[in-house]
């Protein structure tokens, strides 16, 4: 019957996918990272695996999923979160080697409007301005970009003024799309999602000492398969190389003793 | 649109354990729809309720709850790790996720293809000497292919387009890269470009999954 | 052939309807009268075993098929009865020479010669189900019920469904089975003349109960 050798068919494709991507190499290091570090972190690991013939695989998700996940017992070697409360999470959990974590990256929060209205918003308080109708943020009870923006906007007394206008979404990617469509008239990002995106473009910065800092916490996980071959790679992202990379994207590097 | 190499591979993989999800979940899934097709037991309620869950709660739900029972730390994950088996973050939890998904659509659609069968051809059957295996397999389930294909077709492409459990217990890795993971993953860096492609070829599979399992399932003609 | 013994001995309650029935007698052919609604319908069933009766015994020749004292209760395949319907349910999906086929014995390819040749269906063997008369039809629901070699026949109005003119040819052919396979019949109907023409024994059945039974003759023309 046709449907029958079809699924054969489809079952050995899968076969073939499946052995394709199984590592015989020996070191393979499995890194859960937040998915907003896709690209820059897909090249660093290529320049790594070039150097020192060690394989890095990137499991990319939101930081709540990667947490979750590890506390359950995945098993990853190296934990990269772009939300330092999930970290809390995890070392709560006693899943991270407490003495390797280490603040690796830091992001800036911005204030996006769409590419063809430049200039409408110039310094927060324009942010009250009746022309502003809607500012989309992550939702500030859930999405840390929300959470910051939310407390810069506090800190700074505007907060009260805006609450009405403000567009909760599920995350940064729905703010920027928001924007570019021009549904929203401005909006919270991080700087590297500016970099992202043509649709838009830069507002103002969230100065970085007043709140417009978000760290990206890493650590290695306890119990990891490949634990020592994952120290050394956070080592790597630490490396002139991969600090150009990180930069080029548009995050700001820590030094090692921050 | 950009036939990559990547669009290939990540959609001959998705298709593939798809596939391999609807096998696996074949037979429990027409056991199931027969039985409650059928039997009137204690507890039936029960069993369709728990059938349905994964229809009614988000996925990220359900994954959850799959994670935290094949987890290194959960009741089924501790036996599995102790005997060498790993399923977390592999191949086979996409598989698995896929299937969970998939479950109460193939048991719904099939389940109402049974229901469609005239109890009174397997009571004829039983009275000509059929044990009740050979009255499923001879006369039940040939009466019913077409929900139980339909349900297939459907719970088939469920599986294409899961997302939200995959990724809880099979993560996003090279090598547990479903379409729809794919999707996201570049919708979340912006790249649009290469998201675009991904997601037309979903469309199209979804589509044509769904065109057929309703062509089968309209019962307009036969017996 | 030689009358079988029967013991219909038992109760069903349903909601609203008892179908109450205490019969011992010896027959080749028992006619099951009365009008529609009696209960007669259920007899069958449960003879068959497709229906459980609250408490009771049946009997038929040497073997019983159901004891609820001794917690007998043979379930329909083991039970060696030959049912054909009211609405004959020949199988949609097989054609005809495998609907006859479906009771017969493992590994056998024809059907019973005897059969099929009693029944005069040999033309119709390949044929599928849906383009059949209602004579038709009967024919091979009879020759199904037979190949699986029953020891009771059991036939509810079976010529329901069958044009006027053919009827009486229908019966020709149940008669033949009861006399050239020396098979009993419990044969179901609401027509007397009908049954005088091949039973043996009779019971009227009114309501689920019994009001009348005996030879033919006897009991119904009253």
């Amino acid at each position: 019957m046709k449907t029958s050798r079809w699924w054969l068919t489809a079952g050995l494709t899968a076969m073939a996918a499946c052995s394709a991507l199984r590592n015989d190499n020996p070191t393979r290091v499995l890194v859960s990272a937040a998915v907003s570090l896709t690209g820059v972190l897909e090249q660093i690991g290529a320049a790594y695996h070039q150097d020192t013939g060690v394989y890095v695989s990137f499991n990319l998700s939101g930081s709540d999923t990667l947490a979750t996940q590890l506390i359950e017992g995945a098993p990853i070697d190296l934990f990269l979160s772009a939300d330092g409360a999930q970290m809390d999470r995890v070392a709560t959990a006693g899943r991270i080697v407490l003495d390797t974590r280490q603040d690796l990256l830091a992001n800036q929060l911005v204030v996006i409007v769409p590419a063809d209205r430049g200039g409408t918003v110039t310094e927060p308080g324009d942010l009250t301005s009746a022309s502003i109708r809607h500012i989309a943020l992550g939702d500030p009870d859930a999405v840390p970009a929300g959470v910051y923006a939310r407390a810069y906007l506090e800190s700074i007394g505007l907060w009260e003024a805006v609450a009405g206008k403000i567009v909760p979404t599920r995350d940064v990617r729905a703010v920027l799309a928001a924007v570019e469509a021009g549904n929203a008239d401005t909006g919270f990002v991080y700087r590297t999602d500016l970099f992202n995106s043509k649709g838009v473009r830069l507002a103002f910065e969230v100065p970085l000492d007043e709140g417009g800092e978000i760290y990206y916490p890493a650590a290695v996980v306890t119990g990891a398969p490949s634990g020592a071959a994952a120290a050394r790679f956070l080592e790597y992202l630490r490396s002139l190389a991969a600090k150009t990379a990180f930069e080029e994207a548009g995050f700001i590097t820590m030094s090692a003793d921050s | 649109m950009f036939v990559s190499s990547e669009l290939l591979h990540v959609t001959s993989f998705s298709l593939g354990m798809a596939a391999l999800a609807t096998l696996v979940m074949l037979p429990p899934g027409v056991t199931l729809a027969w039985v409650l097709a059928r039997h009137r037991f204690p507890g039936r309620s029960v069993v369709e309720t728990l059938v349905s869950l994964p229809l009614v709660l988000p996925p990220v739900a359900t994954g959850l709850i799959l994670l935290k029972l094949l987890g290194r730390r959960g009741p089924v994950g501790r036996l599995l790790d102790a005997a060498g088996i790993d399923i977390i973050f592999t191949w086979k939890a996409v598989v698995l996720a896929m299937a969970v998904m998939a479950l109460p659509l193939l048991v719904r659609t099939a389940r109402a293809g049974f229901e469609q069968v005239d109890r009174r051809y397997e009571q004829i059957a039983e009275t000509l000497g059929a044990s009740p295996a050979r009255v499923f397999f001879t006369i039940s389930l040939p009466l019913a292919r077409r929900g139980v294909i339909a349900g297939s077709i459907l719970g088939f492409s469920r599986a294409l387009g899961e997302f939200g459990a995959t990724i809880m217990i099979a993560g996003a890795l090279p090598g547990t890269r479903t379409l729809s993971v794919a999707i996201y993953s570049h919708t979340q860096t912006g790249q649009e470009a290469a998201a675009l492609g991904l997601l037309v070829a979903a469309v199209i599979l979804a589509f044509t999954a769904v065109f057929v399992s309703n062509r089968l399932s309209d019962t307009r003609t036969e017996h | 052939m030689d009358p079988v013994p029967v013991s219909l001995d038992f109760t069903l309650n349903q909601g609203s309807f008892t179908l109450s029935i205490h019969e011992h007698f010896e027959a080749c052919t028992v006619a099951l009268l009365g009008p529609s609604g009696a209960g007669k319908t259920t007899v069958l069933e449960v003879i068959a075993g497709l229906r459980r009766p609250s408490a009771g015994k049946i009997r038929i020749g040497t073997r019983q098929l159901f004891g609820s004292d001794g917690g007998l209760d043979l379930p329909a395949r083991g039970r060696r009865v030959g049912y054909v319907p009211q609405d004959v349910a020949l199988f949609p999906h097989l054609n005809v020479r495998h609907n006859v086929l479906y009771g017969a014995a493992r590994g056998e390819l024809v059907p019973d010669e005897k059969v099929v040749h009693l029944l005069e269906i040999e033309p119709l063997m390949d044929r599928r189900t849906e383009g059949l008369s209602g004579g038709e039809r009967q024919r091979v629901a009879i020759a199904r019920a037979l190949a699986s070699a029953p020891d009771v026949l059991l036939l509810d109005e079976p010529l329901a469904a069958v044009d006027v003119a053919l009827r009486g040819r229908i019966l020709t052919y149940i008669a033949r089975v009861r006399d050239e396979l020396a098979m009993p019949i419990i044969y179901v109907s609401h027509v007397e003349d009908e049954v005088q023409r091949i039973a043996d024994w009779v019971i009227v059945l009114d309501s689920g109960r019994v009001v009348g039974s005996g030879p033919p003759g006897r009991t119904t023309g009253r």
